[in-house]
């Protein structure tokens, strides 16, 4: 069998320091231990440990190419389809190896939802949009469907807005209603976790505050990682805020900590805007 | 340039700007002390009114940065040191506007005392030393703030301290002196009060110092009594 070359390391200008733990997280929803994620030979997520504590939101900020969402779409095995990522060290769920032998990637992503930066509801009707996961993962009855869809759009605070055209298609709706039916989707299979990768990008500020609305609500029931490139956002909606650089997890803290005073000096320089 | 850094560079330029007004709010006050000080001592009006011109300018600076303050809050959401030395501010001009009154009001009890034939404060010896002392205390404080110094102020409240000893033994020589009839009781009561405000202006310079600590480091200092501060030997500043 031939050995693994160790990967290169992607272009760096400064070394950034190794992330030092500040707070105590006790029983960890995902938890990261020397994770390192390359694509061919550019490591772009560098033994990153980081304990994400449960039933709370936390961010992940950094610059452009920081490996943020790398780390993130780790969580629940999206790089698996990039042919050329390799994915080294652990990364528990609930205490389980994600990247374990006989993990089946499709039910972790029913455990693990993953938002996308663009709305991405298949060219179905809203009702099928939303019934899609249910019908893949449960024998689940006409009825039983139905009361999963509603309450998933309920809870998604999609109801309302959605309930006398079920039957139009996803794509006739607004940005933000089309990424809360997205929502809806992933909520509808019941997650333990939910991803986000910049969920608010594409979205204008009203629908931006109804999406960071739902995530209070959600989080009183699920574990959320949020992906941001927006810093007010992260210190409105995080309890948590973890800064990664260079592939590196810099500082992890308490939202308010961390953008109060941060400890590293190179934390303060991307949150007061001195680069990025 | 990148809106990022154009963003970056008109926050610089709020900052530095604020700045260049605290420094000068900072001089301002502390000038007021001396100058109504020097007033008191020598019973000299022209003095006192320079100390009402300087009080209305120090009111007048503190409304500005206010100003600027809310302005870079709205605009650019600051976080981290930017948001400290922006809320850091915001506080002690409030402080600074103070010792200014205190200022104004020592500056006052000079012209109560027009036309007597030496000011009062000739028969205080305590009364020098008191008004050295807070001069130094707020003198370091806006020093601190102006070198962005935590460590050189941390023990501030110590000074403090030995201010509010000086005004317990001035207050009893003007007491002693009242009781005895060689100092009538109005001008006892006015020097009562004099005193009384450079006791304040002191405790001023010392809420100035911990939020110059805050500013710098992001540590908000626990406030310990003076009492149990000479009990327990705790050094000013530092958690027990």
């Amino acid at each position: 069998m031939t050995a693994v070359p160790e990967p290169e390391v992607g272009p760096v200008a400064v070394e950034a320091p190794q992330s030092e733990v500040t707070v105590q997280v006790e029983d960890p929803a995902i938890e990261s231990r020397g994770l390192t994620v390359s694509y061919g030979k550019k490591v772009a997520v560098r033994e990153m440990s980081l304990r994400i504590p449960r039933r709370r939101v936390t961010a992940i900020i950094g610059p452009s190419g920081c490996g943020k969402s790398t780390y993130l779409r780790a969580i629940n095995r999206m790089n698996d389809t990039i042919p050329s990522c390799r994915t080294q060290g652990e990364l528990l769920v609930d205490g389980e190896d994600v990247y374990a032998t006989g993990v089946d990637p499709v039910l972790l992503r029913r455990k693990v939802g993953l938002i996308f930066q663009k709305p991405n509801p298949f060219p179905k009707s809203i009702h099928e949009n939303v019934a899609f996961g249910v019908k893949l993962h449960y024998f689940a009855t006409k009825e039983e469907t139905e009361s999963v869809v509603r309450a998933a759009l309920v809870q998604a605070n999609l109801w309302d807005e959605v309930k006398d055209r079920l039957g139009d298609g996803a794509l006739s709706l607004s940005g933000g209603q089309q990424q809360r039916l997205c929502i809806a989707r992933a909520l509808a299979v019941e997650p333990d976790v939910l991803l986000m990768d910049e969920p608010c990008s594409a979205l204008d500020p009203i629908a931006t505050a109804k999406i960071e609305d739902l995530i209070f609500e959600l989080k009183k029931d699920m574990t959320i990682v949020i992906v941001t490139h927006n810093m007010q956002q992260a210190a409105r909606v995080a309890d948590y805020t973890a800064f990664m650089y260079l592939g590196r997890l810099v500082e992890f803290n308490r939202t308010r900590d961390l953008f109060e005073k941060p400890r590293e000096a190179l934390t303060e320089n991307y949150i007061t805007g001195r680069f990025g | 340039m990148t809106a990022q850094a154009a963003e970056r560079k008109a926050l610089a330029a709020g900052l530095k700007r604020l700045n260049e007004n605290m420094v000068t709010l900072a001089e301002l006050s502390e000038y007021a002390i001396r100058r109504a000080v020097d007033s008191f001592t020598r019973l000299d009006a022209k003095a006192a009114d320079e100390v009402f011109t300087l009080d209305r300018e120090i009111y007048a600076l503190q409304l500005e940065i206010e100003r600027d303050c809310g302005d870079l809050i709205a605009l650019f959401a600051p976080v981290a040191g930017d948001l400290r030395t922006i809320t850091t501010s915001l506080k002690v001009t409030t402080d600074f506007d103070r010792v200014g009154r205190y200022a104004k009001d020592i500056a006052e009890m000079t012209l109560q005392f027009h036309g007597m034939e030496g000011s009062p404060a000739e028969e205080l010896p305590g009364l020098p030393e008191m008004v050295e002392k807070t001069v130094a205390m707020v003198d370091r404080a806006a020093g601190a703030y102006v070198k962005r110094d935590a460590d050189s102020v941390r023990d501030l409240a110590t000074v403090d301290d030995e201010v509010d000893e000086l005004h317990d033994r001035t207050f009893s020589e003007i007491v002693a002196r009242m009781a005895s009839g060689a100092l009538p009781v109005e001008a006892g009561a006015r020097c009562i009060l004099v005193v009384r405000y450079l006791e304040r202006i002191a405790d001023h310079a010392v809420n100035i110092a911990e939020r110059v600590v805050y500013m710098v480091t992001g540590e908000r200092l626990p406030r310990i009594r003076a009492a149990e501060r000479a009990h327990t030997g705790t050094r000013a500043g530092k958690r027990p």
